[in-house]
C-alpha cells in the first residue's frame, strides 16, 4: 500500500505493508539510518522520532497510523548542516560511548526543550528515563541537558513542523 | 581477560608446529607500506598514511565499542606526530596478521588491554614518521635535523620562521631512514596525553552518521532472519516452505546450521513470514536444563570433586582446625546476558568467488573463520568490514551471528543484511557463565589465618577455541579446524598458559593471610557462555569482597580497618581504598535510612575500590552514590576514564539489582528489556570518579568498574538491614 509521509520537510511516498512500523520505513526506505532499532517494542527508546512534534517509539508504530503525518528524525532536527544546540553540547561533554541509543536520547531531549526550554533536573529525569543506555551516560546526558537549558536565552527550538 | 588466557594459542605453535612449517604463511607484511606516487599517499608504517593534501589518516586496529579506543589510541600517535588528535582521520583496520593484538595473538579487542598494549607501538610509530618528516626538511634546507622542530603538522626551521607543512615532505621523507631508536617526548613536552581531549567519534554519533552494522547499505540487498532451536543444540528437520515462500516480499527459505532462514525484499517481509513458520526440530542433542538443575549440579560437584589446586599457601584444614571459629558461605551467582543495545546483526555479499562481510565484531579474524566454516570459501576469499559496534562488552568477540550472515549469502546472488531481534538477541546469547562459590574463613580474635575459596562452574575457553585457534592459522586446511581448536585445549597448561576465565580475581587474592587456598571444580552445564565485561573477575569479585564482609562483622571490626590491616605489602591497594573512603566519609553515619558498603577489587591490572550508599525505597532497592578511587597508571584522556569507570559501575549495578537469565527445560525465559532489565536514568545513582595521578604505566579501565560494584551494594545491603544476601541478583 502506498503512504505519503513528510520526514524533515520532505514529502515521500512509500509503497510498503501497512503495519510495517514507522521505523523500517524511515531507515530503508527513506534511507536516513541515525534512527536505531533497539528493541522493536517501545521498551528503549533508540527509534525515537518526532511525529507531528510528539515524541514517537517508530519501531512500533505502524505506518498506516501515520499516513500523511510530519515526521523529524535526527537528521532533520536541525537545518542546513547547523548542529542543533543540544548535539553540540553532546559534542562538548563527550556524551556518546557506543553511541547506538544517542539519537534517540536527543530525539527526546529535543522535545522536552521544545515544552520547556528551562527545565528542572527532575523534569529533564523524568523526560529522559524512558530512553536506555547500556554504556551508563545518563549523567553526561542531563549534563548536556542542562549545559543548553542554561543558555535557554540562546537556545531557539527547531522548527517541529515547517 | 588477561593475557595469559589468550595468549596461550601464540605459545601453541609447538604443539601443532610441524602443520604450521609444512605450509608456506601467505598473509604477512600483507599490508603495504611506503610511498605511492599516483595517489600520493605516504604510509610509514601500518598505522599511518599522510597525503600530499596534508590528510592524516589513522588506522585503528581495536574495534570502537563505546570504550573510547577511537579517541585514545588516536591521541597517542597524535601526540607524537605533534598534531591536534581531531585534526587525523581514522579509519577501521581490514583483517591482517599486523594489527593483532600482541597479547593474544589475534586480531580481537578485549580484556581492557586496547591502550595498555597500543602505548608503545602507536607512539613509536608517531614518533618515527614525525622523525622522518623532520629529516626530509632538514635536508631540503640543509640544516641539521637536530635543530629542527615540529608544531601542528609542519617542522619548523631552526630559524623559527620558516616551516613546511607534513604533506610537502611526504615524498621525500620516505626515502629518510632512520638508525637506532627515536626517542619519545617526555611526559613534560606533552600536549593532549593525559588532558580531558573532546572525543573525535561525539560528532558522528550525536548527528547520527556514525555507521554501525546495523546501518550497512549495499545495492539490491535483501533481509534474511533467522529462527533458532528454542533450546540450545536442536537443528531444524523440516519446516513449511510452500507457505512461507508464498508470503509477500519472501524469496528464499531454507534450513541452515543455525536454524531456518528467511528472506525477504524487506526486513519486516521476513519478520511478518517468520511469524507463519513452523518449524519441526530435533532436540535429541538439544539443552534441557533448568536453572535450579545447573546450580544442583554445582552442588554436587562441589561437593564429590574438591577441584583443581589454583593456589595453596600454608595448610587451611589446619588453619580451620585450630581457629576459634569458622565461617562458611556459600554464593550463587546467575547467568547473564549482555545486551548490548544494538541487536546482533552482519551482512555479507557473496560475488566473484568471494565474500565481504560487514559487521559490528570485535574480532575479525575469527570473524573470517567463522564464515568460512559455513560457506565452502576460505578465510584468504573472505573480507571482513568492521563497522562501530552499538556496544560490546564480549559478547561480539563470539561470531555466531558472522556465521548466519555467511551460511545465507553463500546461497543468494545478492547482499543479505541478517537482523536479529531484542527477542532473539536475548534468547540465542552466549552468556556469562552461572557461577557458584564456597568460602571458608578462619578467624582468631579477629585475625584472618585462614581463606579457603572454591569455584565452581565452566570455562570460557571451552566454548571459544573453537574459531580462536583457526584465526591464528588462517592458512591452515579448513579439514584441521577442529583439530586446531582441540590442539589448543590440550596443551593447555603444558605448552601454553592456562584458562584462567573462571579463577581470576580469586588467585590474586590481595590480603595477607598465613593460610590462604584456592580451588576450581570445573563442571559445564552445556549453556552456551563467553566473555562479559570483567568476566572472571564479575562473580570472583562478589565472593571474595562479601565473603571478606562477612568476616569483618563476625570478628566485630570495621570493615574498613579489617581490609587495611591485611594489605600492608599492597600499597596501590591501600591508596584506593584510603581515599575512597575519604571520599565517602567512611566511619561517619550515612543519611538516616541509608548504609554504606565498600569494596576493593584489582581486575585487569587496575586498582579499584568503591562505596556504595544505598537504602531501600518503596520496596525496591535505591542505591544514592557511588564514591570510586582508580589507579589505571597514566591516564591518557582523563573523560574517557571517568566514563568507563561509571558506566562501568552502572553495568555491576544493573547485573546486581536485576541481572537474571533463567532456563525452563533448556529454553531461556527472559526476552526483552521488560524482563531484563537495564538501569534506567531516575534510577541512576550520583557516581564520583576520583583518578589517582600515576606515571605507571596504563592499564585497562573498560572493565575494572564492574566487580567491586556488586559486593559493594551487597555489603552496604548488609550494614542497612542485618541480612546477608548471597545470591545475585539482590532483593529488597
Amino acid at each position: 500500500m502506498a503512504f505519503s509521509l513528510t520526514i524533515n520537510g520532505q514529502r515521500h511516498t512509500v509503497d510498503v505493508d501497512s503495519d510495517t512500523p514507522l521505523l523500517w520505513v524511515i531507515r530503508d526506505e527513506v534511507g536516513l539510518k541515525g534512527t536505531k532499532f533497539g528493541c522493536g517494542a517501545g521498551l528503549c527508546g533508540a527509534c525515537t522520532v518526532h511525529v507531528n512534534g510528539q515524541p514517537a517509539r517508530s519501531c512500533s508504530t505502524p505506518v498506516a497510523s501515520v499516513d500523511g503525518a510530519s515526521v523529524t528524525t535526527i537528521e532533520g532536527l536541525s537545518e542546513d548542516g547547523q548542529l542543533h544546540p543540544l548535539q553540540q553540547a553532546w559534542i562538548d561533554q563527550g556524551v556518546p560511548q557506543c553511541g547506538y541509543c544517542q539519537s534517540g536520547q536527543i530525539m527526546t531531549a529535543a522535545h522536552l526543550l521544545n515544552n520547556n526550554p528551562s527545565p528542572s533536573r527532575q523534569d529533564i529525569v523524568t523526560a529522559m528515563t524512558g530512553n536506555l543506555c547500556r554504556c551508563g551516560t545518563y549523567s553526561r546526558i542531563v549534563a548536556a541537558v542542562e549545559a543548553v537549558a542554561g543558555s535557554v536565552g540562546h537556545y531557539q527550538p527547531a522548527g517541529e513542523d515547517a | 581477560m588477561t593475557m595469559n588466557r589468550r595468549d596461550f594459542l601464540k605459545v601453541s605453535t609447538g604443539a601443532s608446529g610441524s602443520l604450521i612449517l609444512a605450509v608456506s604463511i601467505p598473509g604477512c607484511a600483507s599490508v603495504q607500506t611506503g610511498y605511492q606516487p599516483e595517489t600520493g599517499e605516504w604510509k610509514p608504517d601500518i598505522w599511518l598514511e599522510l597525503t600530499r593534501d596534508d590528510e592524516i589518516i589513522f588506522t585503528l586496529a581495536r574495534v570502537e565499542m563505546g570504550q573510547g579506543t577511537y579517541t585514545g589510541l588516536t591521541t597517542l600517535v597524535a601526540e607524537e606526530l605533534d598534531v591536534e588528535p581531531g585534526k587525523i582521520k581514522v579509519k577501521f583496520a581490514p583483517v591482517a596478521p599486523e594489527y593483532r593484538n600482541p597479547l593474544f595473538g589475534l586480531q580481537l579487542t578485549g580484556g581492557s588491554t586496547s591502550l595498555a598494549s597500543s602505548w608503545e607501538p602507536l607512539r613509536v610509530a608517531g614518533a618515527q614518521a614525525r622523525q622522518m618528516l623532520i629529516m626530509a626538511a632538514a635536508r631540503v634546507w640543509e640544516v641539521d635535523a637536530d635543530q629542527c622542530t615540529t608544531q601542528d603538522g609542519r617542522v619548523v626551521h631552526p630559524n623559527g620562521v620558516d616551516s613546511l607543512r607534513y604533506g610537502q615532505l611526504v615524498e621525500l621523507a620516505d626515502r629518510e631512514v632512520i638508525r637506532g631508536k627515536v626517542p619519545l617526548k617526555p611526559r613534560s613536552e606533552w600536549k593532549y596525553i593525559g588532558r580531558k581531549g573532546g572525543k573525535l567519534d561525539a560528532r558522528a554519533k550525536a548527528t547520527g552518521t556514525a555507521v554501525y552494522g546495523m546501518d550497512v547499505e549495499l545495492p539490491g540487498m535483501v533481509y534474511a532472519v533467522m529462527t533458532r532451536s528454542p533450546r540450545y543444540g536442536g537443528k531444524a528437520s523440516r519446516f513449511n516452505r510452500d507457505e512461507v515462500l508464498g508470503m509477500p516480499g519472501v524469496t528464499d527459505a531454507f534450513i541452515t546450521e543455525r536454524g531456518v532462514a528467511l528472506v525477504a525484499q524487506r526486513y519486516w517481509q521476513a519478520r511478518k513470514a517468520q511469524q507463519k513458520l513452523q518449524v519441526e526440530w530435533d532436540f535429541s542433542e538439544a539443552l534441557d536444563t533448568d536453572t535450579e538443575a545447573v546450580f544442583e549440579g554445582y552442588r554436587k560437584a562441589a561437593s564429590e570433586n574438591s577441584g583443581v589446586k589454583e593456589r595453596s599457601e600454608g595448610n587451611v584444614d589446619k588453619a580451620a582446625d585450630r581457629a576459634k571459629q569458622v565461617v562458611e558461605a556459600e554464593y550463587e551467582q546467575p547467568y547473564l546476558a549482555h545486551a548490548t543495545m544494538e541487536p546482533m546483526n552482519a551482512t555479507a555479499w557473496y560475488r566473484d568467488g568471494g565474500m565481504d562481510v560487514w559487521a559490528p565484531t570485535q574480532a575479525p579474524d575469527l570473524g573470517r573463520i567463522a564464515a568460512a566454516r559455513h560457506t565452502d570459501l576460505s578465510p584468504g576469499k573472505i573480507n571482513i568490514h568492521t563497522t562501530f559496534l552499538g556496544g560490546g562488552f564480549g559478547r561480539r568477540l563470539t561470531q555466531d551471528y558472522i556465521e548466519e550472515a555467511a551460511a545465507v549469502a553463500y546461497q543468494l546472488k545478492v547482499p543479505v543484511k541478517l537482523i536479529w531481534s531484542r527477542e532473539e538477541d536475548t534468547r540465542h546469547g552466549f552468556l556469562r557463565p552461572a557461577m557458584l562459590h564456597r568460602m571458608k574463613g578462619s578467624l582468631n580474635d579477629g585475625e584472618l589465618t585462614g581463606w579457603h575459596h572454591q569455584i565452581v562452574g565452566p570455562q570460557v575457553l571451552d566454548w571459544y577455541v573453537r574459531n580462536a585457534a583457526p584465526a591464528q592459522y588462517p592458512w591452515a586446511p579448513k579439514f584441521l579446524y577442529d583439530t586446531l581448536g582441540r590442539v589448543g585445549l590440550m596443551a593447555e597448561g603444558i605448552a601454553t598458559p592456562k584458562d584462567i576465565s573462571a579463577i581470576e580475581g580469586a588467585i590474586e587474592y590481595p590480603y595477607q593471610v598465613p593460610n590462604v587456598s584456592v580451588r576450581h571444580t570445573h563442571t559445564d552445564p552445556g549453556v552456551p557462555i563467553t566473555w562479559w565485561r570483567s568476566v572472571g573477575y564479575s562473580h570472583n569479585g562478589f565472593a571474595v569482597e562479601t565473603f571478606m564482609d562477612e568476616l569483618a562483622h563476625e570478628s566485630g571490626e570495621d570493615p574498613l580497618q579489617f581490609r587495611l590491616k591485611m594489605l600492608d605489602g599492597e600499597p596501590r591497594h591501600r591508596e584506593v581504598l584510603e581515599r575512597a573512603a575519604r571520599l565517602a566519609d567512611w566511619g561517619q553515619p550515612a543519611p538516616e535510612g541509608r548504609a554504606r558498603g565498600l569494596a576493593l577489587f584489582k581486575s585487569f591490572g587496575t586498582y579499584v575500590a568503591q562505596v556504595v550508599e544505598a537504602g531501600i525505597e518503596n520496596g525496591e532497592i535505591r542505591v544514592y552514590k557511588v564514591i570510586c578511587s582508580v589507579d589505571c597508571g597514566q591516564v591518557v584522556n582523563p573523560r574517557i576514564v571517568e566514563d568507563q569507570i561509571e558506566g562501568g559501575i552502572l553495568f555491576g549495578l544493573t547485573a546486581a539489582l536485576y541481572g537474571e537469565i533463567n532456563f525452563d527445560n533448556g529454553e531461556i525465559r527472559q526476552s526483552n528489556f521488560h524482563d531484563y532489565r537495564l538501569m534506567q536514568m531516575h534510577q541512576t545513582p550520583e557516581v564520583v570518579v576520583d583518578i589517582v595521578d600515576s606515571e605507571a604505566d596504563p592499564t585497562g579501565v573498560g572493565e575494572p568498574g564492574v566487580p567491586p560494584v556488586i559486593p559493594a551494594l551487597g555489603n552496604a545491603l548488609f550494614a542497612l538491614t542485618g541480612k546477608r544476601q548471597r545470591r545475585l541478583p539482590l532483593t529488597a
